[in-house]
């Protein structure tokens, strides 16, 4: 990773785009790289598997294959409850198992994030350790967080979302 | 195990792969689903059954007298973080083997046999629980519900029943 401040390249020279997935977690803005989005499903009830961490939910059958389900409001501290009727992006490449479902409050769009406009992470983001971040980016006006999901879900570290 | 004749059906003309079956017995822990398969399963006890049901005593395993034998019973519900305060009035010891050897297994509830394709059981999700994997043999849909299917010789395995063996 660049440091902080330094503008964060891609493999595919200067003007290369990433392509993320944008999605809002307690009125926040993050983002999770594209090609690491297997589907994007409704949220229903898990499976609950015994001691599970406080985090993960259970485990979902879908299309004959099953997986963790992480709610990410739990994993990042955030005591109160999510919307009604969360999504769930099926993420491929992060952690032990092949794929884990995530629970975030709301998909927005998939978003090209042009190389130039993404920036090496502060020390923290929104309590965030910049390890867990690939980069932040300006989406809008607002802050976007693009996540490290391979680290996020691999990790038994305690992080806290502040406000 | 006990195995239904291999069944051949003809799809349009041609014959389908056979399908294999196998019989796991259903049995509830707290409000988990779980299965195990009958091929190791010689006796189903009800509390009526067993000389010294074990009252709660937050162990994961205890003894089971059983026919003038001492067998290490393990206590699911204090394994899975899932025990009641008392003890549930359709409780079950199920005696099986693991790695070889007699064990009891008390679980809430047994609810029946069902027949599962072997085939599709999946590995546990490394991330779903902080128990260790070996004493899952992985999961299987049935029936639009996930059941979890219980490894006897992973349970054999662990160190409780080991130090109750004298190992």
């Amino acid at each position: 990773m660049a440091p902080q401040g330094q503008r964060e390249r891609g493999g595919g020279g200067p003007d290369a785009a990433a392509q993320v997935v944008l999605f809002q977690l307690a009125g926040k803005s993050f983002a999770v790289e594209l090609g690491q989005v297997e589907h994007i499903i409704e949220y229903r009830e898990p499976t609950r598997t015994p001691r599970r961490p406080p985090h993960v939910e259970g485990v979902l059958e879908h299309r004959g294959r099953y997986f963790a389900l992480l709610n990410l409001r739990k994993r990042f501290g955030v005591a109160e409850p999510g919307p009604a009727h969360p999504a769930v992006l099926l993420i491929t490449g992060a952690g032990p198992d092949p794929r884990v479902g995530l629970v975030v409050d709301q998909v927005l769009r998939v978003l090209s994030l042009p190389s130039d406009g993404i920036l090496s992470p502060p020390p923290r983001v929104f309590g965030i350790r910049a390890e867990y971040i690939r980069g932040v980016a300006n989406a809008g006006g607002r802050p976007l967080v693009w996540l490290d999901m391979t680290r996020l879900v691999s990790a038994g570290e305690a992080i806290t979302l502040l406000a | 195990m006990d195995v239904r004749p291999l069944v051949r059906r003809a799809v349009r003309g041609r014959v389908a792969t056979p399908v294999v079956r196998e019989q796991v017995l259903l049995f509830r822990v707290g409000e988990g689903l779980y299965g195990i398969g009958i091929r190791g399963l010689w006796e189903v006890l009800s509390p009526e059954g067993i000389t010294s049901l074990p009252t709660p005593q937050y162990q994961i395993c205890t003894a089971l007298a059983y026919r003038g034998r001492r067998l290490p019973l393990v206590r699911l519900g204090e394994l899975f973080g899932a025990s009641a305060d008392t003890v549930p009035p359709n409780c079950r010891v199920l005696l099986t083997q693991g790695r070889g050897k007699p064990l009891g297994i008390l679980v809430d509830e047994v609810l029946g046999v069902v027949d599962i394709d072997p085939q599709r059981v999946a590995p546990m999700p490394a991330l779903a629980t902080v128990l260790s994997p070996a004493l899952f043999r992985g999961l299987v849909g049935r029936d639009g519900r996930v059941i979890i299917l219980i490894s006897e010789d992973g349970l054999g395995d662990m160190t409780e029943v080991a130090r109750f063996s004298g190992e």
